[in-house]
């Protein structure tokens, strides 16, 4: 074996790779630009077939569905049992469910190359901000008004103003498919053994407070990253007892919108129950399930403001016996606007069918299975909670105490329905997080966080980059 | 194997009987090039230095991110950013981080490397503490575990209610500590933070350190000992000058963690602690792409931040420099 005796020199392999690098980027790096014009390949391939009451978007034979599901507190077998549904009405159509609990992360490249799936639940902490996507979506509007799989149009099955959370600028985009109940939850057995009752008012929540420190129990507990949980509390008793215009306000985030006197006597009555040391101290620094697991299993406190998710995320951590219940939340007043039994109340799980989408129809086709009263039933059934298809809980809720609440709270609040979105659509959570937890643990006052609140709202109203959704 | 290498004289030229300035481009020459110079370049072109420009580029647009068009719009973002009181918060705890993180980290590791080297007994054979070896593996130990872990693992042990810190400081009778959330008080998040990053970096440092020192002849410590030098006299006016630039290194690699630092921070404080007080820029960045859908801005954020990072290498080697590095090194 022999060895080439000339060294490679030095100055000759600078050459070489000076003309590699020049090279290079020619071949193969321009070309790979990520965003780089318009992309062509967004043929509307299946549209194939015939366009009938039983498939009302024709969905073309033997074509493929792809649908992304946020993997969280619901799961996803609930579309799954949806897809295997829709296989029976059209046995050639093949349905995918993919899980996914990073949502923006995972389908910006495919929205960026024209290539998005056919059903997405955009849900969850890193959903992605409909506000940016808003253009690239189908209106839904054809979904409600076909007929579900029994026969009826589906707009008539739904419960009332389910739509308005996924309506934008009059376009309807989001199907929440889930409903969701805002409420301060209890344990009714605790409090039946002590002879409590959730507070209708912020002086009751004071005067039960002092209760449940008699008995060596705090009244709330927070977690650093549900800390806001309190804010939409906050909200919801400041639009009770303010109306709608305390809304309008925030919603459209006007200047001074958190100084309103129904906004302040609210955080007042806030200020007065962390000052009495009623929080269970320490919550800017634990886990927000571990901050629950203290309510709902060792009981150190007696109330939790959440959404109706609660029962079902909290189900493994949650003593025995504890029979979860619903109570709206406080008003500063009884003289409020709205009455005591006004509810926070919206659609959750936004379902949404991009237009680039190889098989459109294909999605909205799964979204009608999933409308259909036996998808929607085996929802309620499975996961403790209803859907926007009126009449799928029974009388005892499948047992559920919870549950049974909810449907109680909504027939009680009759029209005084209310919800917002100014939070997630502009994604100002991280942001009011922060405020938040320095509230609740008692080191700023009710300016402070005034203060901090108006400055969020602020920077998005002044950023002329951010399009704003007006709310009428 | 018996083939006979010519050998290389120092300038470069060989001795072989072929020697034109200029050869034939041989398959083994293109091979060559191709394989350990191509291949490599290639990846580095595609993988680093283009995502680099393009990030540049989309910096100077208003991209949303999940659309294929952008508008150009100049300077604007970096305007924006640079007026963002969240952003400069960020920017700010990284230089806290950088500045703090790698000197605590170094001094540390450095005094442990020199406790299980060089000062040990005085008497015989220069070596370390007795059971070096040992203290040597279990400081080693958290840098094996994942930084995600780390953290994960941390924020338990300074749980407010049930962690283990604040279970000890209460069972010794430090009731201040009842309920004291380490990780959500504007004091104590910080340091709180910086004190695991330091936990787990330590042990990887000291290593790199005790590598270092055993490359140093031991009779220059004898001749030390000899001339009446103590063990913190040895350390800092002996070793120290000699493993100079594992220092320089040590440095940059760290100052670079603590500007980025972001695996830490989201698994302690995932929303920025207490008064943003461990929010970096990475963890902005994120939340200004994926929550709020402003890619261009979040762009803008990634180059400040490269060149923040390059700003602290730079300075690093002009410190080094001009504290007469080059003379003692060599």
């Amino acid at each position: 074996m022999s060895i080439d005796p000339r060294p490679m020199q030095r100055r000759q392999f600078l050459r070489y790779s000076l003309a590699a690098a020049a090279l290079v980027p020619l071949g193969g790096a321009l070309s790979s630009c990520a965003a780089g014009g318009s992309s062509s390949s967004s043929e509307s391939s299946a549209s194939g077939g015939a366009v009938s009451d039983t498939n009302p978007f024709g969905l073309a034979d033997s074509s493929a569905i792809d649908a992304v599901i946020f993997k969280g507190g619901y799961g996803i077998d609930y579309v799954t049992y949806a897809a295997k549904a829709l296989t029976k009405v059209h046995p050639t159509v093949t349905p995918t469910v993919a899980p996914s609990t990073n949502i923006a992360q995972e389908l910006q490249p495919r929205f960026v190359g024209g290539n998005p799936p056919d059903l997405v639940d955009n849900s969850g902490a890193n959903a992605i901000g409909i506000s940016t996507i808003i253009e690239q979506l189908e209106d839904l509007t054809s979904v409600i008004e076909a007929k579900n799989l029994e026969g009826g149009v589906i707009k008539d099955t739904l419960y009332q103003g389910v739509t308005t959370p996924g309506t934008f600028d009059g376009k309807f985009v989001a199907l929440n498919y889930a409903l969701t109940v805002y409420a301060l939850w209890y344990s009714a057995s605790l409090f039946e053994e002590n002879g409590w009752t959730p507070p209708k008012t912020w002086d009751e929540a004071l005067d039960l407070g002092a209760k449940a420190k008699a008995k060596g129990k705090f009244l709330f507990v927070w977690g650093k990253e549900a800390a806001t949980y309190y804010q939409t509390m906050a909200i919801a008793s400041a639009i009770k007892e303010g109306g709608d215009e305390v809304r309008l306000a925030l919603e459209n985030l006007k200047p001074d919108c958190w100084s309103l006197p129904a906004v302040q006597s609210v955080l007042t009555a806030m200020k007065k129950v962390v000052d009495a040391g009623y929080f269970k101290p320490g919550g800017s620094g634990t886990v927000f399930t571990a901050a629950q697991a203290q309510w709902t299993n060792d009981q150190d406190a007696v109330l939790y403001p959440s959404g109706s998710w609660i029962e079902n995320e909290m189900i493994k951590q949650t003593a025995s016996g504890f029979q979860m219940t619903g109570a709206p939340e406080p008003t500063v007043t009884s003289g409020s606007k709205l009455p005591y039994e006004a509810l926070h109340s919206t659609a959750g799980e936004p379902f949404v069918v991009p237009s680039k989408a190889k098989n459109v129809a294909g999605g909205k086709e799964l979204l009608r299975v999933m409308l259909s009263k036996d998808a929607a039933t085996n929802f309620a059934k499975t996961l403790l909670a209803p859907t926007i298809v009126k009449g799928t809980v029974p009388a005892d809720g499948f047992g559920s105490t919870a549950l049974v609440s909810q449907t109680k709270m909504l027939e009680a609040a009759g029209t005084n329905i209310f919800s917002w979105n100014f939070v997630d659509y502009y994604g100002l959570n991280t942001d009011m997080l922060v405020v938040w937890n320095s509230f609740l643990d008692g080191k700023s006052d009710v300016a402070a966080l005034t203060k901090g609140l108006q400055g969020i709202t602020d920077k998005v109203a002044k950023d002329s980059s951010v399009k704003k959704i007006e709310v009428k | 194997m018996t083939a006979v290498v010519t050998p290389l004289r120092a300038d470069g030229a060989s001795v072989g009987p072929a020697r034109h300035r200029r050869r034939r481009l041989t398959f083994d020459r293109v091979s060559f090039v191709t394989v350990f110079l191509g291949v490599p370049l290639a990846l580095y072109l595609i993988f680093v230095v283009s995502p680099f420009i393009q990030a540049c580029y989309y910096a100077m647009t208003d991209w949303s991110g999940f659309t294929d068009t952008q508008n150009f719009v100049g300077l604007a973002n970096f305007g924006k950013i640079l007026d963002d009181d969240i952003f400069l918060k960020a920017l700010r705890n990284n230089i806290l981080l950088a500045l703090v993180l790698p000197a605590v980290t170094l001094v540390l590791s450095f005094a442990l490397a020199n406790l299980v080297t060089v000062s040990g007994t005085s008497r015989g054979q220069t070596r370390g503490l007795k059971g070096s070896g040992f203290y040597r593996t279990v400081s080693f130990f958290p840098y094996v575990i994942p930084a995600i872990v780390i953290g994960i693992m941390w924020s338990q042990i300074y749980d407010p209610s049930n962690g283990l810190l604040n279970g000890i400081l209460t069972s010794l009778g430090f009731d201040g500590a009842r309920s004291f959330p380490w990780l959500g008080d504007e004091r104590t998040a910080m340091v709180a933070t910086i004190f695991v990053i330091v936990w787990s970096m330590v042990g990887f440092y000291m290593v790199l350190f005790v590598a270092a020192i055993k490359g140093i002849p031991a009779e220059l410590f004898e001749a030390a000992r000899i001339d009446g030098a103590g063990r913190l006299r040895t350390a800092l006016r002996i070793t120290l000058p000699l493993v100079r630039d594992q220092v320089q290194t040590a440095w940059i690699y760290l100052g670079i963690l603590a500007l980025d630092a972001f695996v830490y921070m989201a698994a302690l404080n995932p929303g920025g602690g207490p008064d943003n007080s461990t929010l970096v820029m990475s963890q902005q960045l994120l939340t200004t792409a994926f929550r709020k859908g402003q890619f261009g801005l979040a762009c803008a954020m990634g180059v400040v931040l490269a060149v923040v990072t390059l700003a602290f290498a730079a300075c690093v080697f002009l410190a080094n420099r001009l504290l007469g590095g080059k003379e003692v090194a060599r």
